[in-house]
């Protein structure tokens, strides 16, 4: 039965475009769905080890550019003489090599939270995401800075040059997505019902308590960081090979912040939290679009969520798991009594 | 009792520390033999958590040095001396409050799983076996010390005692060589003090050295082979049981009301 919650979940995704065909509402289901594979990610960070990473889009976008780069190819100019060239690699290797970038960056991070914690580690956080971005705005012979990266190629899949597909059109987009957030979910379902995830759970709980029955919490930290990056890293290949085109501004704070609402309405800490709150605010600004004006919009959506966290201020799956046992222990106990009261 | 010194687990030798101006511990050297149990007590502030703290890593010591099994604990972090069976619990209660008591005493068995991170991810079945493996030891040790009903409730949902007994069996599935309890009774009830002696006496049947800091002089005498009184951060006695009880020192600087009680 639980083993057969997420299959029916992954049934119902993969039946959503036979229900919505327009393109436009396609387009903000596989956007909406990127954000949420992001989110997911953060989730093992600041849901299972209580370390709230405010840069995190910093992986994302390292991951859209080293992809992005690669897949096109670019120069590296040291001096007039050494100059570094790489030809354009195919997409699935770009993919490859910017997970591996970005969970390096995250290892690197995570080292480094090893000495700051707290409002510390938000804060380094929060600058590696923000020079992240001035690095691509500035290194305009690398990233075209401003002018943007365009022309990035999409996905392809085939075995030879004899049957090929490649990922132009929405549909098989959406199912790729699919696929990426799929695989993200099971790694860190994985995780974090293992006794790594308890390790990790153990630093957000009690720190001292965990390290005197010998868990070494800054190796799990660091091992939550290396997955969470390397996860918000596919999220950004794959949004670069999606869109083609991406400039600096994928760095911005407010995408960081997105996720952490998404994650604390939905539920910090649990699998589904960032998938529930990630629907639910991903959804609300196209929807809103339609129906409100431009200042209209934000103010909507800051009251959802004020009323979300303020009602249920441990997010929307805990809620709602709690009512669920509630009303069948309620039931339990009334078909036990039903026998003696008659 | 065995010869301490043939078979010494912990030793601590001229250990000293200083919090500012403040010299919690001066000179504190004393040892624990493999199977012992030893109490560590004295007046508050005394040093005994201090002394705690110095041996399990959670501060270093100015100076003196601490061994296990004859190799030096100094410098080493917590969790590197829990890795060699050094095992605590806290004077305040200390558990992981949202988790449920199986979960609790399942992270406390985190160094005996060995599934890597690249096992997990890969979703091996070893991860599984290994998974049910210490969920059945986690029951274990719940049964252990009287907690075996109460696996699915939420840590912080448990009633004062058993709270406290559940840190117990916390620090039981790190699977200590030496379990140091820091006052494990205080705020207990005598009825669950007497049953927390039961434990204590099924600890040391598995072979478990104990040293204990506890303020319940009943407990002291009744549990320990040998006692260790600590006042303003030096040695003033240590001996047997009834040794101590009559060390006109220890009457002097602490036990004064203990005998009285002891009376009626």
């Amino acid at each position: 039965m639980r083993a057969l919650a997420p299959l029916a979940g992954l049934a119902a995704l993969l039946a959503v475009p036979l229900v919505v065909t327009d393109q436009y509402a396609l387009h903000i289901l596989i956007t909406t769905g990127i954000f949420i594979i992001a989110a997911m990610s953060l989730n093992l960070l600041l849901g299972y080890t209580g370390q709230l990473s405010l840069g995190h889009i910093g992986f994302f976008g390292i991951g859209a550019y080293v992809s992005a780069l690669c897949s096109l190819g670019f120069q590296l100019e040291f001096t007039d003489r050494l100059v570094l060239t790489v030809a354009p690699k195919p997409v699935w290797l770009s993919f490859v090599i910017a997970v591996a970038t970005a969970a390096l960056f995250g290892f690197l991070i995570g080292k480094l939270s090893f000495k700051v914690r707290g409002a510390y580690f938000v804060i380094v956080t929060l600058s590696f995401a923000e020079v992240a971005r001035l690095v691509a705005l500035n290194w305009v012979s690398l990233t075209q800075g401003p002018m943007a990266l365009n022309n990035i190629p999409p996905f392809t899949l085939g075995l030879s040059d004899a049957w090929q597909l490649t990922f132009y059109r929405k549909l098989p987009n959406y199912f790729l997505m699919i696929a990426i957030g799929a695989g993200a979910y099971l790694l860190i379902a994985r995780l974090v019902r293992s006794r790594l995830g308890r390790a990790m759970v153990a630093l957000k709980e009690n720190e001292s308590l965990a390290t005197s029955v010998g868990i070494d919490v800054t190796r799990y930290l660091v091992l939550a960081a290396v997955v969470s990056a390397g996860i918000a890293g596919a999220a950004g290949s794959f949004y670069a090979h999606y869109v083609r085109i991406i400039d600096p501004d994928i760095f911005l704070f407010i995408y960081t912040v997105t996720m952490v609402i998404m994650i604390v309405t939905g539920g910090k800490g649990t699998l589904l939290g960032p998938i529930v709150g990630g629907i639910l605010f991903g959804f609300i600004p196209p929807v809103l679009r339609e129906v409100a004006g431009p200042e209209l919009q934000w103010i909507i959506y800051g009251l959802i969520m004020i009323v979300v966290v303020f009602f249920l201020p441990e997010g929307i799956v805990p809620a709602v798991t709690r009512a669920w046992a509630a009303r069948r222990g309620r039931a339990a106990t009334a078909s036990a009594r039903s026998p003696a009261g008659s | 009792m065995s010869d301490p010194a043939a078979t010494e687990l912990l030793k601590l030798d001229g250990i000293g520390i200083r919090f500012g101006g403040l010299v919690a511990i001066a000179d504190l050297s004393f040892s624990v033999g493999s199977g012992e149990v030893v109490s560590l007590i004295g007046p508050n502030g005394a040093g005994k958590t201090t002394a705690f703290n110095i041996i399990t890593g959670f501060c270093a010591p100015s100076h003196g040095s601490i061994s296990f099994r004859g190799q030096p604990l100094n410098g080493l972090k917590p969790h590197e001396i829990a890795g060699r069976g050094v095992v605590r619990t806290f004077q305040k209660t200390s558990l992981f409050d949202t988790l449920t008591v199986l979960e609790n005493v399942l992270t406390g068995l985190h160094r005996l799983g060995r599934s890597g991170a690249l096992q997990v991810l890969l979703g091996l079945p070893s991860v599984g076996a290994e998974q049910r493996r210490l969920c059945e030891r986690a029951a274990e040790i719940l049964d252990f010390v009287g907690l075996g009903g109460r696996q699915d409730q939420l840590a912080n949902a448990l009633p004062y005692g058993e709270q406290r007994l559940l840190g117990v069996a916390i620090a039981l599935a790190a699977d200590p060589a030496l379990l140091l309890l820091d006052e494990p009774v205080s705020g207990m009830n005598a009825t669950e003090t007497t049953s927390f002696m039961a434990i204590l006496a099924k600890i040391r049947a598995r072979g478990i050295t104990t040293l204990l800091v506890e303020h319940d002089m009943r407990m002291v005498m009744e549990v320990s082979d040998r006692v260790v009184v600590l006042n303003q951060g030096r040695i003033i006695a240590s001996g047997v049981p009834s040794e101590i009880q009559r060390h006109p020192e220890v009457i002097q600087a602490y036990l004064g009301q203990g005998r009285r009680r002891a009376r009626h």
